[in-house]
């Protein structure tokens, strides 16, 4: 349990990293190419879908299976529709869903770990029995088991990878506000007399968002390969909505004769995934720079 | 005890699908067997047959009662019982599993070993670039790549595998490769921590090569955590293989899991989650005595308590 309470007053201090995070990753190599990957990404997902002539869900039974052209850069698909509209439209569900998961476990990790580091007692061990039940249940297991209760759709694909994954973050929540609280400043905040609250929101919270924000970047890849994955099974989303995975299972059997139909959403997965690992463990170095390898 | 703790817990968890699935499971089960006019009889035998006029608890009761004799019920989608399916077609998952676990720790092993023999040269730049790339692939991704540019472009294995042995080697090694990138990583930090400290220093001094004491010494300290990320993980592994398996047109639980979950079969998937729940902790107990027999001041450890 934390104590928050002591007296007088104590200037605001600031986590190591909390100056300038962009120019730190700049400076590291992994970091840089992580941004530069992932801005790339977020491009395609945002301007694309603005700039790109074709409407991604529009099928043209005229031109199916068209190589790459000058018209359709990465070629049409088995219903001709235009593959690189696809694919920035596919963007928004593949990292943006990811993000949105990882937003999502990263706020009732936060929560629920702080409340526990705060509260102590009986709600700190209900907290936390519930938290270790759910780690018992490995990996996406616990995914497979919401996504069967609430049935296969993208909204309950998302709501099922963030109920499988909040607990881990939780516990590292819980875990670095006691370590936070047990830190020689913010002993010394409390000894000044700040209130509890101005601790818990100028030292602790901090502290605790700078972790989560590091486990979050690291489990981003992982995340964004669980989307595809399970809409490559037909689970997430639906027709005729595009998502990479998703776009990988409906080119499949036609790789013999179109296989850029498989290779390009392949590669921007491939490329998701690595810019997110790339950038959580730049984040993970800079932050911990003892932990560096 | 804390391992009872959250099987209890967790079988609490997967039972709680049942009242909590959205809709009169009977409705479901009709559904997912698509008669669309049911008769009243029908109707009502599936009810006495579900037991869902009993109390919450009571229903809880008899379902772990069931559970811990190897009876899930009968699958709504079919009307067989979930454990003769699941029987059936588990044999041919773990043989994937296990085999792609088997590649994996020994591909981990060779890299990590190589890695850290020439830590900072150009074996070890070369093992850690492949191993981010690996980590990167998301092993649905290389199955894919594997099938279109192994199997059908190259000609080896069976597009339909029916479970062939080239097909088998195939989709473990797909396995293995995806599962073994994190694993080296983790070998190769522990191996170049252990060759760090006294005890490497101190063998160094008596003339041992560097050879010598990375497999000697620094081998069996680094082997603990890497064996219980290998254990932590086969409940991810079980929990990862359908999509390979779907892939691979592997004759294992895949298919039919993912049947399941589309037509949203609860007793299936609560017998695929508890399986996977069970192998997790199974391997977790096998990885604490490896540790007691590995690392004998556990031993002592437990002596005093």
């Amino acid at each position: 349990m934390i104590r928050l309470t002591a007296g007088g007053a104590w200037p605001r201090t600031r986590t190591a990293a909390s100056d300038g995070l962009l120019a730190a990753l700049w400076q590291h190599r992994q970091g840089r190419a992580g941004l530069l990957l992932m801005l790339a990404l977020v491009l395609l997902a945002v301007l694309g879908p603005a700039l790109l002539p074709h409407d991604p869900n529009l099928p043209n039974y005229a031109k199916t299976l068209a190589a790459p052209s000058a018209e359709h850069w990465l070629g049409t698909d088995a219903t001709g529709r235009d593959q690189l509209a696809r694919l920035a439209d596919g963007a928004h569900r593949s990292l943006g869903g990811a993000a949105l998961v990882m937003a999502l476990v990263f706020g009732v990790g936060l929560i629920v770990g702080v409340v526990a580091a705060v509260a102590g007692g009986l709600l700190d061990i209900v907290l936390m029995r519930i938290v270790d039940v759910m780690m018992a249940l490995p990996g996406l297991i616990f995914a497979f088991a919401v996504l069967g209760l609430l049935g296969p759709g993208y909204l309950n694909l998302l709501f099922a990878l963030a109920v499988a994954d909040w607990a881990y973050y939780a516990r590292l929540a819980r875990a670095t506000a006691l370590d936070a609280a047990a830190r020689p400043h913010v002993e010394a905040a409390r000894m000044m007399g700040r209130a509890p609250w101005q601790v818990l929101i100028a030292h602790i919270l901090p502290a605790v968002a700078w972790q989560l924000a590091v486990l979050a970047t690291l489990g981003m890849g992982g995340m964004i390969a669980a989307i595809s994955a399970f809409s490559f099974l037909g689970l997430g989303v639906q027709v005729p909505h595009a998502e990479w995975g998703a776009m990988l299972a409906d080119s499949r059997f036609y790789f013999t004769i179109a296989p850029w139909l498989l290779i390009a959403p392949a590669a921007l997965i491939f490329a998701a995934v690595l810019a997110s690992n790339q950038l959580g463990e730049a984040l993970r170095d800079i932050t911990t720079p003892e932990g560096r390898s | 005890m804390q391992a009872g703790l959250s099987v209890v817990g967790a079988s609490l968890l997967v039972w709680a699908m049942m009242p909590l699935a959205p809709g009169d499971p009977v409705n479901m089960i009709l559904a997912a067997r698509r008669i669309e006019e049911p008769t009243l009889e029908q109707i009502a035998a599936l009810r006495a047959q579900l037991g869902t006029d009993l109390p919450l608890w009571q229903q809880y009761l008899v379902w772990l009662r069931g559970v811990l004799t190897g009876d899930f019920g009968f699958s709504w989608r079919t009307g067989q019982p979930v454990m003769a399916e699941i029987a059936a077609r588990l044999p041919a998952t773990l043989r994937l599993v296990g085999t792609g676990l088997a590649i994996s720790v020994v591909w981990s092993l060779a890299l990590a070993l190589v890695a850290a023999r020439w830590v900072g040269r150009w074996p070890d730049r070369l093992v850690l670039a492949y191993t981010r790339m690996m980590a990167a692939l998301p092993s649905f991704v290389l199955a894919l790549l594997v099938m279109q540019f192994v199997v059908v472009g190259m000609g080896l294995g069976r597009v339909l595998s029916g479970g062939a042995g080239m097909t088998l080697v195939i989709a473990a090694m797909v396995i293995g490769i995806d599962r073994a990138a994190g694993w080296t990583q983790l070998l190769r930090a522990g191996l170049l921590a252990q060759m760090a400290q006294g005890h490497a220093d101190v063998a160094r001094a008596r003339g041992a090569s560097e050879g010598r004491i990375l497999t000697r010494q620094a081998l069996p300290g680094a082997a603990l955590p890497f064996l219980t990320a290998v254990g932590i993980s086969i409940g991810g592994l079980i929990g990862g293989s359908p999509v390979i398996e779907v892939i691979f047109t592997w004759p294992g639980l895949g298919e039919h899991v993912l049947m399941a979950l589309s037509v949203r079969d609860v007793p299936v998937i609560q017998a695929f989650v508890l399986l996977a729940v069970l192998a997790y902790v199974g391997a977790s107990l096998l990885i604490d005595l490896a540790a007691l027999w590995l690392d004998p001041r556990l031993r002592g450890q437990g002596a005093q308590t």
